[in-house]
């Protein structure tokens, strides 16, 4: 490789006390480039955020940023390397503008002798230029946040992410919340993010949202690393297995036959489910 | 007006096609202080109908006296509200601060004080009342209590406190006097002192303050042309002279109106400045604007009619009733107007009148609004149909009403309404309404709206300041000015700018908005927090120093239970209970309701104790107004 990934991870591994909640993980985030994590509830997800969004220090492993080797002591750190988070919660105040909030803690501002004020013109065409950048046209950029929609909420977030420098973007479960046509929204903004040249890492628990814009994908579960694949090392259908953990599947269809055997329409359920099983499984293996 | 309305059902080349173009007036309705300034506008003109001196400078004065030191506190309660937060130990502490600096400037001795210099007592006491500020806040922030409980127990403490120690130093719960202090003549000056009204005549005054009106006047409808009507690039230099033509009739109008004398004359002038303003704004729509290409044809459908009927139905009831209930006996003597006053003849008719003129008129604009979805054609005729029914009015009123101001001042300001709705429906008509927005357009109405009303209000005060002999006869008590007004309106302008315009600002409404959020973004908030609790301590420094030079001697409750006051002026003016919205400028409106009523019920010869029920009514009208309002707008976007 001519040039160093922007963020490198070597078997990193989280303890806390007795409790193992990451071993092993190893992937790679390229500029222009998504790298998908997947996992159920419970994966290792969060702990895997914290590690890069540098809330948590890695037990074991190597962190690389752009070559070099890290450890961050804090979130400060990780933001100063350009590695920006975008929780659920997004940060945004709904009451408040959009320009306000787009520049939020980081206001331009002018000043005449002791006189200092927020340089409102630009934080205005700023935030509008950058919102255009991510395919949203905000009119009024005095529009307050709480009145877009969830998918505008969420590109106002990555927006500024990447305003302020942000060379790796983590979305955390960005479409969770969101409906089916809003979910769509936010992974166009995500491939936005990724044409600008920021390295994305989306995290989620949707493999469907997954497929159609990751370049890479890491596969979780129960803390273990599933694998790291580039796109074309995978499909979609083994993607969906190995996430669920296709044994673990097979036993729930079990587990789902006998519970249902005194329901007649739960049983209707249980052969739905039994067959849908076996028709991804076949199709895994077809693949192969 | 009738023409604005109906803009949200207009497809237009917007990327959303969820979202409508927002209109100014929608635009305008959102702003949370807009409810409260049309309360102040209606409380202000009833008790300028209902009592004499209220109008006049001297009522004017007395009003704006309490709502200046209720004001200054209002205006840095509704930061912390928007901050999130509440002070309990606000008012208390204005008196605080006032007994505080006594006993710092007072002499030693038998009775004494600690005997410093004004110029050491003045800032120590700010020093210490920032302090106290600043224990408010950092309580709150580090204990992560409500700053509901930890401010009632900083009050328990200062009311107390208060107490405790002017019966321990002076035997007696009234802490004097300031006027000990060294330095006190130029202190006073600061925190006390007063502008006594020029009373001389001043002859041109007329001329002066009706030009005041009549330009801020065109400069409002022109920056709402600007804000509401297409404009068209390059402009059409061809309605310059149609321009030229109004404006010169209407200012031939405005000097030959001063100068005749005489009814019939009076009318013709009048005649020709009206003519006047419609000429010009006509030209100035013309020059500017883009003509109307689908005017539509008239179409009045059944229920337009039938509200149009309606309302006409309600106007001429209310003046046939007011005519005939005119034979009854009428009551000379004017200190019989008091509560009671509603429940006389006279009164009963002036209900009537008044009610059933207004709900016509309210119906009369939903028609025309209604009739504006259909085509614009049926729109601008019932607004002219509505502005004929003003002009009636007008001219009732002019020859039935008896108190001369409602004969003068009302019959002018019903003539103006109809003129500006007549004028803004031809150009509605006319000329093509925006459906999308156009930022330099949207700059330039808002600067000339805004220079229009200040220009306005300086007419209005002009008025106020310059008040004939004549006219003289009519005060009530004395027509001074306080500086405490000057303090309030500088308090207002700089907390305005600070909420509108600073990074402090805009902190203080994450802080009460979002406070996870703000934090996570690198907002300082327990900073925040704790600089806007010192400005209420501040801003009760600022009240104890006007009260401490104002009185002289300070009851030792002085201020206390003012708090709750407080927050209802911040909420009344629009502020969020729950933080994160608001305007400093809408507290002020709030306090200056609070005063008007307080200072009005006495005027009206009513117990003063009415004031509660009073205030307790237009607390909740304001907070339902202003909820409704807020969710009106949002849904309307």
């Amino acid at each position: 490789m001519s040039e160093p990934a922007l963020l490198e991870l070597e078997e990193i591994s989280k303890h806390y006390g007795n409790i193992i909640a990451l071993t092993g993980v190893t992937t790679l985030v390229n500029a222009g480039e998504v790298t998908c994590v997947l996992g159920d509830n419970g994966a290792g997800k969060s702990t895997f955020i914290k590690i890069i969004a540098g809330a948590h220090q890695q037990s074991e492993g190597t962190l690389k940023v752009e070559g070099e080797e890290v450890m961050f002591e804090s979130p400060r750190d990780a933001l100063a390397l350009g590695i920006a988070t975008v929780y659920q919660d997004l940060a945004v105040v709904p009451l408040m503008s959009v320009w306000r909030n787009f520049f939020l803690g980081s206001e331009p501002t002018k000043r005449i002798g002791p006189f200092k004020w927020i340089d409102k013109e630009k934080a205005s065409r700023v935030a509008k230029e950058e919102m255009a950048k991510m395919g949203i046209d905000i009119r009024d950029t005095e529009q307050a946040v709480g009145t877009l929609s969830g998918g505008e909420r969420q590109s106002v977030a990555i927006a500024r992410a990447a305003y302020f420098g942000a060379k790796v973007l983590i979305l955390d479960e960005p479409t969770s919340a969101l409906g089916v046509k809003q979910s769509g929204v936010v992974l166009k903004y995500i491939l936005e993010a990724r044409n600008r040249g920021l390295g994305v890492i989306f995290i989620t628990h949707n493999p469907n949202h997954a497929w159609p814009v990751g370049d890479r994908f890491l596969i979780l579960n129960r803390g273990k690393s599933m694998g790291n694949f580039a796109k074309d090392e995978i499909t979609r259908d083994e993607l969906i297995m190995m996430m669920a953990g296709g044994a673990e599947l097979e036993e729930l269809t079990k587990e789902l036959e006998t519970v249902a055997a005194g329901d007649e329409a739960l049983a209707h359920l249980a052969e739905e489910f039994a067959e849908e099983v076996e028709v991804l499984e076949d199709r895994t293996h077809d693949d192969e | 007006m009738a023409t604005d309305v109906a803009t949200a059902d207009v497809p237009a080349s917007v990327p959303d096609e969820r979202l409508a173009y927002r209109g100014p007036i929608q635009r305008l309705l959102v702003q949370p202080e807009i409810g409260a300034l049309v309360g102040a506008i209606a409380i202000w003109v009833f008790f300028w109908a209902v009592t004499v001196p209220f109008g006049t400078a001297g009522g004017t004065a007395n009003w704006l006296d309490v709502a200046a030191t209720l004001g200054i506190m209002a205006v840095a309660v509704a930061m912390l509200m928007i901050g999130g937060e509440f002070d309990l130990s606000a008012g208390a502490m204005t008196g605080a601060t006032a007994i505080l600096v006594i006993m710092l400037v007072k002499d030693t001795g038998e009775l004494g004080g600690a005997g410093l210099s004004l110029w050491i007592g003045i800032p120590l006491s700010l020093v210490l009342a920032l302090g106290i500020g600043w224990f408010n806040g950092t309580l709150v922030e580090r204990t992560g209590l409500p700053s509901f409980i930890v401010t009632l127990g900083a009050f328990f403490v200062i009311k107390g406190a208060k107490l405790g120690f002017a019966k321990l130093f002076f035997e007696t719960i009234q802490v004097g006097r300031i006027d000990e202090g060294a330095g006190y003549d130029f202190w006073r000056k600061i925190f006390s002192a007063v502008w006594t009204r020029n009373d001389h005549i001043f002859n041109s005054r007329d001329i002066f303050y009706v030009g005041l009106l009549i330009i801020g006047g065109v400069a409002i409808l022109v920056g709402l042309l600007e804000l509401t009507y297409k404009r068209r690039t390059p402009f059409n230099l061809g309605g310059l002279p149609i321009t030229g033509i109004g404006v010169a009739a209407g200012l031939v109008g405005l000097f030959a109106l001063h100068a005749t004398d005489g009814i019939a004359a009076n009318f013709i002038w009048a005649a020709v400045m009206g003519a006047g303003v419609a000429i010009g704004a006509y030209g100035i729509a013309l020059w500017r604007f883009e003509p109307n290409q689908d005017r539509g044809r008239l179409q009045l459908s059944s229920e337009v009619l039938r509200l149009a009927g309606i309302g006409t139905g309600l106007l001429a009831l209310g003046v046939v009733l007011g005519l005939i209930l005119d034979s009854a006996p009428k009551i000379e003597d004017r200190e019989i107007v008091n509560i009671f006053f509603l429940l006389t003849e006279q009164g009963l008719r002036a209900i009537l009148f008044v009610g059933l003129a207004i709900a016509g008129l309210v119906v009369l604009l939903i028609a025309a609004s209604r009739a504006k979805k259909s085509s614009d054609t049926s729109g601008a005729a019932l607004s002219l149909y509505t502005a004929l029914g003003v002009t009636v009015l007008a001219f009732i009123i002019r020859s039935e009403a008896e108190a001369p101001k409602f004969r003068t001042e009302l019959f002018s300001a019903l003539l103006l309404i109809a003129l500006v709705m007549a004028t803004w429906a031809v150009v509605g008509l006319y000329f093509a309404q925006r459906r999308g927005p156009d930022p330099a357009a949207d700059r330039l109405g808002r600067s000339l709206a805004i220079g229009g009303v200040l220009l306005a209000t300086l007419g209005v005060v002009v008025r106020l300041l310059f008040t004939k002999d004549s006219e003289l006869a009519t005060l009530v008590g004395q027509t001074q000015f306080r500086i405490s007004i000057l303090w309030f309106i500088i308090a207002a302008a700089v907390a305005t700018w600070i909420l509108a315009r600073t990074r402090f600002g805009s902190w203080t409404f994450a802080v009460g908005g979002s406070k996870s959020a703000s934090r996570q973004v690198g907002v300082p908030a327990a900073r925040t927090k704790t600089q806007l609790f010192m400005i209420v301590s501040g801003a009760a420094w600022l009240v104890g120093m006007l009260l401490a030079f104002r009185l002289n001697t300070i009851q030792a409750s002085t201020g206390d239970g003012k708090e709750f006051e407080y927050i209802i002026a911040a909420v009344v003016g629009g502020t969020l209970l729950t933080g994160g919205y608001g305007t400093a400028a809408g507290a002020a409106i709030g306090a200056l309701i609070m005063a008007m009523s307080q200072q009005g019920i006495p005027f009206a010869g009513w117990n003063s104790d009415w004031r509660f029920v009073f205030l307790g009514s237009i607390l909740l009208l304001a907070v339902l107004a202003n909820n409704y309002i807020r969710k009106t707008a949002e849904a309307a976007s």
